[in-house]
């Protein structure tokens, strides 16, 4: 039995099991910057919607609607490429000679010189931007609802003040939209945990990808088989996790929600 | 012009496999979905309790992790029990097990709005179907379900776009056999090829948006006719909420 016990704490301490654990660090760091970030994008967005400026609405109410109406995942593929291809677009447009051109024979880049390498750590930056730029355009239409929530009477108040339209937005509307956002930000939230699942899909060995190498069935020519295909156990640790995580997130928010909501309004808090 | 027709031409058949998937998932998960949502409301702590952790589990997890753990759980199954039986061709198909996973998600989502729109039934109308006399069967039948669906409509129809929108993530998780590639995996092997990720993304893009506001006119005809005794019919406007 205690033998037993020091095989499995071995086990699952070896090497790459101690990788596996490592790479929970690139979730959390997407799923924290790309939250951030949404935030920011949605405060944009709003505040775009919001404009007085026929051109600036249209955008706002665009880009809010259209990254809606299509899957998080083709967003959360497409804008790391595109930028990639942007990116290099520029620099071929500097470095490339037509001998370069001429010698190309991919499509693309344009020449071998223009090639931007891209590793883990830039994959993870673009994929936390693109998740932001797609929750963002979640949390514009959060914001947008908070911000007409805010009672007529405290910005009538600020303008009685002498406030100018920058003070009243920043010292008193944006301040007290937080209160009426935080249920829908919670729930972008949510969704960008879930969607932390899909950083494998570019290329960085997340959570997800080491599951499946771990657990895919063992063999080593001296032993043998070490182990079968073990795939949907390392996916239930995974399953478990993501839960766990919801469920942390969700006490989290309802504390934030109870405190911000102190003296404010009832229906925030139950 | 002619390259961006060409480009629709050969998504066409993509697309097919995105609607099967969305199509053949909806009505069994409507139907899962009633019985959760009772479940999840009944007196009984035993299912109350089983309603409440399925649906919290399959709420509170990626899409995409369940479907790479239902599909090596079919695979581990494979040697013991499929094979012997002859029916790995078809348990281990995506076009089986695609829909059944998205069945078991969208369960609980449409589950969660159902109980939702339970607690909201106007409480005294099922205090007069009561006192009529009239059993638990008719309760629900007359009275429970059509202010219900009523009240889940909107965000039922909501819940069917973003199903329709998960199915793009089908194929990054289950092997892709043969022809059979969804707008997504299509959009992906053209972009390998030309590099050029402006057109076909868009265009996949361009599919995706073009069923949800199908999806969202069909609901609101549907949900025109749900409310036709009302005297101002609301319609359904095109716009994905945050929840899910």
């Amino acid at each position: 039995m205690s033998e037993d016990l020091t095989f499995w704490l071995s086990y699952i301490t070896n090497g790459k099991h101690l990788t596996w654990y490592a790479s929970f660090q690139f979730t959390i760091f997407a799923a924290v910057l790309g939250g951030t970030l949404a935030v920011v994008f949605g405060l944009i967005g709003a505040t775009l919607k919001n404009s007085r400026l026929l051109p600036l609405r249209l955008i706002g109410t665009f880009y809010s609607s259209i990254v809606r109406g299509v899957p998080d995942v083709l967003f959360f593929l497409f804008f790391p490429l595109a930028f990639e291809q942007a990116v290099e677009w520029v620099i071929a447009s500097q470095v490339c000679t037509p001998d370069m051109l001429a010698a190309q024979s991919a499509a693309w880049p344009p020449c071998k010189e223009a090639n931007w390498f891209l590793g883990t750590p830039e994959y993870l930056i673009l994929a936390s931007v693109s998740l932001g730029l797609v929750y963002g355009a979640f949390t514009t239409n959060v914001i947008h609802g908070a911000l007409r929530s805010v009672p007529k009477g405290q910005l009538e108040a600020a303008r009685a003040y002498g406030m100018s339209a920058g003070q009243l937005l920043w010292r008193v509307h944006i301040r007290q939209m937080w209160v009426y956002a935080l249920p829908g930000l919670s729930n972008v939230w949510m969704l960008i945990i879930k969607a932390t699942s899909l950083l494998s899909l570019l290329q960085i060995a997340d959570i997800v990808l080491w599951a499946d190498r771990l657990g895919a069935p063992n063999f080593l020519p001296a032993v043998g088989l070490v182990h079968e295909d073990w795939r949907w156990r390392y996916y239930l640790v995974l399953f478990v996790f993501y839960i766990l995580v919801t469920l942390l997130s969700e006490k989290v928010f309802e504390a934030i929600m109870r405190r911000a909501g102190r003296g404010i309004l009832s229906e925030v808090r139950d | 012009m002619e390259r961006f027709l060409d480009e629709l031409a050969l998504f066409a058949p993509a697309v097919v496999f995105n609607v099967y998937f969305a199509a053949a998932s909806i009505p069994l998960g409507f139907v899962c979905a009633i019985f959760l949502a009772l479940g999840k409301a009944s007196a009984n702590p035993l299912i109350s309790r089983l309603s409440r952790g399925y649906i919290y589990a399959f709420r509170g997890s990626p899409l995409f992790i369940q479907f790479f753990m239902l599909y090596s759980l079919a695979l581990s199954f494979n040697v013991a029990v499929w094979k012997p039986m002859g029916l790995s061709w078809f348990v281990l198909h995506p076009l089986f097990i695609g829909p059944l996973v998205l069945t078991l998600n969208t369960a609980a989502y449409t589950a969660e709005i159902f109980y939702g729109a339970l607690r909201a039934v106007p409480r005294g109308e099922v205090e007069a179907a009561r006192a009529y006399g009239m059993s638990r069967v008719q309760q629900f039948r007359h009275v429970i379900w059509p202010n219900l669906i009523r009240l889940a409509w909107p965000a039922y129809t909501n819940e069917v776009v973003f199903l329709f929108h998960a199915t793009a993530i089908v194929y990054f998780a289950l092997p892709v056999i043969g022809q059979q590639k969804d707008l997504m995996v299509t959009a992906k092997e053209l972009f390998e090829r030309d590099y050029n990720a402006f057109l076909h993304f868009s265009v996949a893009a361009l599919y995706f948006l073009a069923v949800s506001l199908v999806v969202f006119f069909l609901f609101g005809q549907v949900y025109r006719r749900l409310m036709r005794h009302m005297p101002a019919a609301p319609g359904l406007r095109f716009a994905p909420k945050w929840l899910r």
